[in-house]
């Protein structure tokens, strides 16, 4: 689909508000700049291995962004700093310059740290996602009250992060919690506390990749064999949120925690189509084996999961997209723009072909109803 | 037309006595009150010969982690899809807009079982 056929069609008003669900931004200076943020003897132990080289998500050269930088290298801003980095210049560039007024703030590589990166007998991944969670609500949330933010919370220990969860919890301003994945499913009681406390306090699960799945041993283990490239690993990364779905609806996880949402970001949402399908048609023969799933789980999915836009599928005719959108469910679908990311979706050139009724629900209503915004 | 099933206690519950009326196969059986039914041997979804399913109960909706089992004799399983009908209605279990069993009127007659076709297919 190209943007000569997108701007030929009848083009819909912009939204009235504009809640973007998925940002990204970068701690300037990395890890020593959370050294503010932690106690001196966990500051002088990561000072001591090096921490800022190893200690964010370091990704092997196949990996590698083929054009050297997933962020934007036309959204660095003034200072020249990596995109993301400068929540001036985010705030101008994508708030300001795109009539964005609610954006949701989600760093991955406090989710990496989290799940996998730092050590969890030690503590280490507690006390660096503190870290992390800190520094955006005192650095970046007071700077505009559009800025929301979603929480990481250290996965490897549950406790730690029901704590986390009630401490952040407090802040109008966090307005989801970002789970970071174990090699456990989503479904699994492993992660029953966190949603207890998450369904608490009122904040949806935000579930985003942090980029070392399938990396490392106990990150979530995608696919079948090794990626080969960049473009092998994007294109599988949705099978991350398609086997989460499943598994959350079949251990009945909405069921145990009847308010609690999910979120699941720049996955896309396509997938998502024959998944309720077959989930309901095994579902109906087969529904003995978990009667705890009391409904189909299309009608489970549609209620209480939603799902963020980007990246866009690009068909020919994007009239399809809007009937594929339609047989899904335009209610799970949340505008997010993943700026400043490479292949971000802004938004005054994002599905500017729906009818503006149905785009004023993705781009507003349906965020509204799947964050937490004070 | 009245098609003889046989001898009324050999119609049990949990089993399906077969009958032929024309093409078409029929099983009967007894719900454990003693009910008869007689239920068409085509399941309604793809075609399957649903009398060679499980006949038996299942396990309702219940609370996350726990298990409960009832309705014994009283649902049959396909052996296909393993869509689930409620014998005494006819219906699928949980899928209500689904097409349902086809069941026909039976009657004891001196100790023997009688279903009761119509002359069209049906």
């Amino acid at each position: 689909m190209d943007v000569a056929l997108e701007s030929s069609l009848p083009s819909s008003d912009q939204a009235a508000c504009i809640i973007d669900c998925d940002v990204h931004p970068i701690v300037a200076g990395g890890m020593e700049t959370l050294m503010r943020y932690v106690p001196q003897a966990w500051a002088e132990r990561f000072r001591r291995k090096d921490a800022a080289l190893h200690g964010i998500s370091g990704v092997p050269m196949r990996f590698q962004h083929p054009n050297g930088s997933v962020p934007r290298i036309d959204a660095r801003g003034p200072k020249g700093g990596v995109a993301g980095s400068d929540p001036h210049h985010l705030i101008a560039d994508l708030l300001d310059g795109n009539g964005v007024d609610i954006a949701l703030l989600n760093c991955i590589q406090a989710g990496a740290v989290a799940a996998a990166l730092s050590q969890s007998q030690s503590e280490e991944s507690v006390v660096l996602t503190r870290a992390y969670n800190e520094f955006f609500q005192q650095e970046w949330l007071p700077l505009d009250r559009r800025l929301r933010y979603a929480a990481t919370v250290p996965v490897q220990d549950t406790e730690a992060a029901v704590a986390e969860i009630r401490r952040v919890g407090r802040d109008p301003q966090v307005a989801a919690i970002a789970l970071p994945l174990l090699n456990i499913q989503m479904g699994n009681r492993w992660y029953w506390p966190i949603y207890a406390a998450a369904e608490e306090m009122g904040l949806p699960i935000y579930l985003h990749v942090t980029g070392i799945e399938s990396l490392i041993c106990g990150t979530p283990q995608i696919t079948a064999g090794v990626f080969d490239n960049y473009l092998d690993r994007y294109l599988a990364m949705p099978q991350l949120a398609e086997s989460s779905v499943r598994n959350l609806v079949l251990s009945g996880v909405f069921e145990r925690f009847p308010k609690l949402r999910f979120i699941f970001a720049e996955f896309g949402f396509l997938w998502l189509l024959p998944l309720l399908w077959r989930m309901d048609r095994i579902w109906r023969g087969l529904r003995h084996e978990v009667p705890w799933v009391t409904r189909p789980p299309s009608e489970t999915v549609r209620a209480r999961c939603f799902f963020t836009t980007q990246p866009v599928d690009e068909p020919d005719d994007p009239r399809d997209l809007e009937r594929l959108m339609t047989l899904i469910g335009e209610e799970v679908l949340c505008f997010s723009s993943d700026y400043p990311h490479w292949d971000n979706d802004m938004p005054g050139a994002t599905l500017r072909f729906l009818p503006p009724a149905m785009r004023r629900r993705i781009f507003h209503d349906n965020p509204k109803r799947a964050l937490r915004l004070s | 037309m009245r098609v003889d099933a046989g001898p009324a206690e050999a119609i049990v519950a949990r089993h399906f006595t077969m009958v032929t009326a024309g093409t078409r196969r029929i099983g009967v059986t007894r719900l454990t009150n003693g009910a008869l039914r007689a239920v068409r041997d085509r399941c309604p979804h793809k075609g399957a010969s649903i009398c060679q399913g499980i006949l038996g109960g299942t396990w309702p909706p219940s609370a996350p982690g726990e298990l409960t089992y009832g309705r014994e004799g009283e649902i049959v399983s396909c052996p296909w899809h393993a869509y689930e009908y409620d014998l005494v209605t006819g219906a699928e279990l949980f899928w209500p807009k689904g097409p349902g069993l086809r069941l026909y009127p039976t009657e004891e007659v001196d100790g023997r079982v009688f279903v009761l076709v119509p002359e069209t297919r049906a």
